[in-house]
């Protein structure tokens, strides 16, 4: 039966040519994928083991316990405590550092490769021979007082700073300026990875990250012999314990790896989700081919069955055919997938975000999966036509004529496909009055969407004939070729729905996909927008971070500028929860914000008194007039409560978060006490914007702290993450119709081949070639447009159901349909059906009229 | 009338000659494996005449009627349909004329499966995008006796009703020459003699012009003329014939080996 099942394969290359290529496409993204993240991990795990390779052992200070008296706070980490280190046995050397966090202004006055983690800062501090060795200097040299800084050389060439420039930076508040002394070469992978390095001396840097004369951490290498757990224990012996504490370099880099593969998994789900689909579609494009070559074989195989072949040979021979596709495919495809894998990484990273690369690791795990899920795959979609091919009767071999294919409805799988259809439909119309988009919700509504296509994917065989006949009006266009190739596409409804569920399935993921984004685009766009009455929005986006009061001031007299309201934004303890609080002036900020208070007023704000969000008072059952105890979230440890008055109930506003404070009340409990991290700016009308912007951007000293955004750029930022997440997805979508395209190739292939005497007759009684290319043609756009037509209707409905979830979760969602993107996507579907048909209709047009009379 | 050649003829279309072959040869293969399956064929078929072709298996009457009939090119040699010249013309303008000039009935009857009766027989005028002459068309429908059927697809015929779906479809476009492959091969005699009595009454009574190449002496009893080929030349032929005739030369003619 090998040798069948071998030779089977071998005469039937062309037909099993679109299912090798999708299941290649499947085992190729789940192989690429999973190479690219043991490979990724492999690279971080290096780069980290990098970074830490000389640290045995790290020192760094204890956060001092609660009530400490001012005296015990004081850093440990000290001059003299790094003498006393050096003198434990197994140090090689001590490294004392003061590192922090620092943003830079580049050449232009932008923020410099703003990324959390990224933007690091230390001290340079030399060692016995005058040099640091973790910082090799390039160019200048080192910076020696508080007026002067280094950076690394990528640092320098992506701000465009040349030695001698002024640098403009900021820790966590005020803007300083320091000249640029020293360009140094690093290869800790945070800063080359599209990060930062700057670099202060000594006594500068111990002020600005620790306090004049200590440390932020004491690195120690070990001597040769020495395990750095066993350094780690005598070290620990010579702390002063209650403040300072000691860690391994191998631990720190291990944490620092996990957040780097947190990061990495994140990225694996895509293209796993690609493979998903591609392999999803793929069986059944496997089952459509399978069951056409069992059906194109039944007389071979019923002479098999005659000769003495048993049901279970027969089965197994097909069976076996599929084991051998699927392990060339899968094969093929896991080489592919080393390709994937090695352009992934470029792919995934953007300017601000490089991912750490490093040699392909092959794991085993690679290798089993991408044959695993290709063979497996396979197999399992050849099951049904195995047993197909089983229940050949012997008597077949008998039969002269080739069999019309059975054109009979099943009643069960229209009563199959109801049910479904109803259970979909339902479970999704009953989410439709769900309040908020929670865990279980969404669960359910993937329920019923998964069940949906099922439905679809059932009923297509029987709504194949009422759809087609509704799009062969306009085939019938076409006059008779128009006809016969509607007819044609009837003729095997089954293998007809088949072929178009590939395409349904990516037609209706992409158009309720673009649905929910445009929705959501537009919500996201009315929100950011909604709530602001102001032209400008200057915010350090953390209420860890100040705007100077003197900037406050400047902003203030900018000349354009007619409002400047300062906001306090701070975190407060509702109800239980954590909320946003925002401290503003009453009597500026009705110009400002557009509040819509449901009841009460921003007047009546004031100390003691506060305004909260719907939302807010829905869930605390208040209402103006009402009390409400907040607590203070700041790094008091004990937390105090404060009875506030409820003044007023506005509808939600992102300008304005969960709660409105008079300041001064709301900056009193602030991470930094008395700060703003906001002015919401209006200006005169008729101002000219780009220089109000300019001139907004020098009041705040061109902090690199510190944005100023216009609606415009709001709502960009609002929408900029859902747009690209949308592009990737649209982005798979589209390989996913080009492999239902692989479908319609090889249906088409098959019933040309089914059909030479019929296209035979048809070129003798007169149709020309360019008629029998064009009746090919309009079938495969006939099978396309049933397939974008379902999935067209099935996106959209889901789209509207799960619609009302993210109604729940954003109160400006409303439907909106994309117009523009839905038409194309239709164009696209239909169009494909083009392409797919031309080596079809090449081969059928090239059939001669003798075909008809030749002997069958 | 003849089957001898007639230079001055062929070379000159001639009134009241349908088609005909000049000095027509068909060679498959070379060297070893060639096989001459029409050896310089000359013959008329005159207007509103009945012709049945005969001959053992291999003798090359389907070869004349597949290339009298523009589906097969000849080696050499000219055909001519009315006053065009086969040879002259391109695949397109050849399928034209085989929509517009021949009608065709062929053995395995080769009705359109997706199509009701209807739709078969006006097939040939729809792929050319005329409307059918409704008098004629029901005049046709009501000779082969299709009237109660014309909204049944293939299937739902048995194979008498189907090659009389045929028949009307080859008659529909009144064609300059109908061709018929062993029409009557895959029928029972007595649907068999339907389909003859059919053609014949086209002939008599439409002025229709019908060639078929058949093997049995009884279809070939219908015919105005039988031409018996051998070895892919004709060898002989007669006028009015009866099976009994018929069946009397084939012995004659030593070629008994009919199989088919």
């Amino acid at each position: 039966m090998l040798k069948t099942a071998l030779r089977n394969l071998l005469a039937h290359k062309a037909r099993q040519l679109m299912t090798l290529l999708a299941v290649c496409l499947g085992a190729a993204f789940v192989s690429g994928t999973l190479v690219f993240a043991d490979s990724t991990a492999a690279a971080s795990r290096d780069a980290m083991s990098k970074n830490y390779a000389d640290i045995a052992v790290t020192v760094t200070a204890k956060e001092p316990p609660p009530g400490a008296t001012p005296h015990q706070q004081t850093s440990a980490l000290d001059d003299a405590l790094a003498r006393k280190l050096a003198a434990v046995s197994g140090v090689a050397a001590v490294r004392p550092s003061a590192d922090g966090v620092v943003t830079m202004n580049a050449a232009d006055n932008t923020p410099l490769r703003v990324k959390q983690g990224a933007n690091l800062a230390d001290a340079y501090l030399p060692g016995t021979d005058g040099k640091d060795s973790r910082y090799p200097l390039a160019e200048g040299r080192a910076p020696r007082n508080s007026g002067e800084l280094a950076v690394d050389g990528t640092t320098a060439a992506a701000g465009g700073f040349r030695l001698g420039d002024k640098v403009t930076l900021a820790i966590d508040g005020p803007v300083m300026t320091k000249r640029l002394v020293g360009i140094v070469t690093t290869k800790d992978t945070r800063v080359t990875a599209a990060g930062t390095l700057a670099l202060f001396d000594k006594a500068t840097a111990q002020k600005l990250f620790a306090s004049p004369g200590h440390y932020s951490s004491i690195d120690l290498s070990a001597a040769p012999g020495t395990a750095p757990s066993e350094l780690a224990q005598r070290v620990t012996d010579v702390l002063p314990t209650d403040r300072a504490e000691a860690t391994t370099g191998a631990a720190l880099a291990d944490q620092q790896a996990i957040l780097v593969n947190t990061q990495t998994r994140g990225y694996t789900k895509l293209p796993l989700v690609f493979a998903g689909i591609s392999l999803f579609i793929g069986s059944f494009l496997i089952i459509n081919t399978f069951t056409m070559l069992v059906t194109r074989r039944t007389r071979e195989i019923a002479l098999l069955r005659a000769i003495g072949a048993t049901r279970r040979q027969v089965s197994r021979s097909v069976l076996l055919e599929a084991l051998l596709v699927g392990l060339v495919a899968s094969g093929a495809g896991f080489l592919l997938g080393l390709g994937i894998a090695s352009v992934l990484p470029d792919i995934l990273s953007t300017d601000g975000n490089t991912l750490p690369q490093g040699p392909l690791v092959i794991g085993p795990r690679s290798v089993a999966a991408a044959l695993g899920v290709g063979v497996g795959v396979t197999v399992l979609a050849a099951w049904l036509p195995s047993r197909k091919a089983a229940k050949v009767a012997p008597i077949e071999a008998m039969r002269t004529t080739e069999q019309p294919p059975s054109a009979k409805r099943s009643r069960i799988r229209g009563v199959a496909g109801l049910a479904l259809l109803v259970l979909g439909a339902g479970v999704l119309v009953s989410l439709s009055g769900a309040k908020d988009a929670s865990e279980t919700n969404l669960q359910n509504a993937m329920v019923g969407c998964a069940v949906l296509v099922a439905a679809l994917i059932v009923l297509a065989p029987i709504l194949a004939s009422p759809v087609i006949r509704l799009t062969g009006r306009l085939t019938g266009r076409f006059g008779i070729t128009g006809h016969l190739a509607q007819q044609n596409a009837l003729r095997d409804p089954r293998r007809t729905a088949a072929t178009a569920a590939t395409l349904m399935i990516s037609t209706g993921l992409i158009a309720g996909l673009a649905v929910i984004g445009n929705s959501t685009a537009q919500a996201l766009d009315s929100q950011a927008a909604a709530g602001l009455g102001a032209d400008y929005v200057i915010s350090t986006g953390t209420p860890t971070t100040a705007i100077e009061s003197a900037a406050v001031h400047r902003v203030g007299e900018t000349s354009g500028v007619r409002t400047a309201t300062a906001v306090s934004d701070t975190t407060a303890t509702i109800g239980g929860s954590v909320q946003s609080i925002s401290g503003v002036d009453p009597d500026t900020v009705n110009d400002t914000m557009k509040l819509d208070f449901v009841s009460g007023s921003a007047k009546d704000l004031g100390p003691g008194r506060i305004a909260v969000s719907r939302t807010l008072a829905q869930k605390n059952g208040v209402t103006t007039g009402s009390e409400l105890n907040v607590g203070n979230v700041g790094t008091d440890p004990k937390q105090q409560f404060t009875k506030y008055t409820v003044v007023g109930v506005y509808q939600d506003n992102p300008i304005a978060k969960d709660a409105l404070g008079v300041r001064s009340d709301v900056a009193k409990n602030a991470f930094k006490p008395g700060s703003v991290q906001r002015i919401l700016v209006r200006t005169d009308g008729g101002a000219v914007p780009t220089t109000v912007e300019k001139q907004l951007r020098t009041a705040v000293s061109n902090s690199p702290l510190i944005t100023v955004q216009d609606r415009e750029q709001l709502v960009t930022q609002a929408a900029g993450t859902l747009g690209d997440l949308l592009n990737v997805m649209y982005g798979m979508l589209a390989v996913g119709v080009a492999i239902s395209a692989l479908g319609i190739v090889n249906t088409l292939a098959m019933s040309v081949a089914e059909r030479t005497r019929e296209i035979g007759a048809l070129r003798a009684l007169g149709m020309d070639r360019s008629g029998i290319r064009r009746m090919v043609r309009l079938e495969a756009v006939t099978v396309a447009a049933f397939g974008t037509l379902l999935g067209l209707a099935g996106g959209l409905f889901g789209a509207w159901a799960v619609g009302s979830l993210a109604n729940a979760a954003m109160p400006q969602y409303s439907l909106a349909l994309p117009w523009g993107t839905l038409l194309l996507v239709c164009l696209l579907s239909l169009a494909i059906g083009v392409p797919a048909a031309a080596v079809p209709a090449r081969r059928a047009a090239a059939l001669s009229p003798l075909e008809a009379v030749a002997e069958g | 009338m003849s089957a001898t050649p007639f230079a001055s003829r062929a070379q000159h279309a001639v009134p009241g000659i349908a088609a005909a072959t000049f000095d027509l040869s068909k060679v498959y293969g070379s060297g070893d494996t060639r096989v001459v399956a029409l050896d310089h064929v000359s013959i008329d078929f005159r207007e509103g005449e009945f012709t049945a072709i005969m001959g053992p298996s291999g003798c090359g009457k389907s070869t004349l009627m597949h290339c009298a009939a523009g589906l097969d090119s000849p080696s050499s040699g000219s055909v001519r349909v009315g006053t065009t010249e086969l040879s002259t013309l391109s695949d397109r303008q050849l399928t034209a004329l085989r929509r517009d000039r021949i009608g065709f009935i062929f053995q395995a009857f080769n009705l359109l499966p997706t199509l009701t009766a209807l739709e078969n027989i006006t097939l040939p005028l729809a792929l050319a995008g005329r409307h059918p002459d409704q008098q004629w068309l029901d005049r046709v429908v009501a000779m082969v006796g299709l009237s109660q059927r014309l909204g049944h697809r293939p299937a739902q015929l048995s194979g008498g009703q189907q090659q009389r779906v045929a028949v009307a479809r080859a008659l529909a476009s009144r064609p300059a020459i109908i061709f018929g492959d062993e029409p009557t091969g895959n029928l029972d005699s007595r649907a068999g003699a339907d389909v003859l009595g059919f053609l014949r009454d086209s002939v008599r009574e439409l002025g229709q012009t019908v060639v078929m190449v058949t093997h049995d002496p009884v279809a070939a009893g219908y015919a105005d003329r039988v031409v018996f080929l051998s070895d892919g030349r004709p060898v002989d032929e007669i006028t009015h014939p009866t099976p009994g005739r018929v069946l009397d030369l084939m012995k004659s003619l030593g070629a008994l080996s009919y199989t088919s």
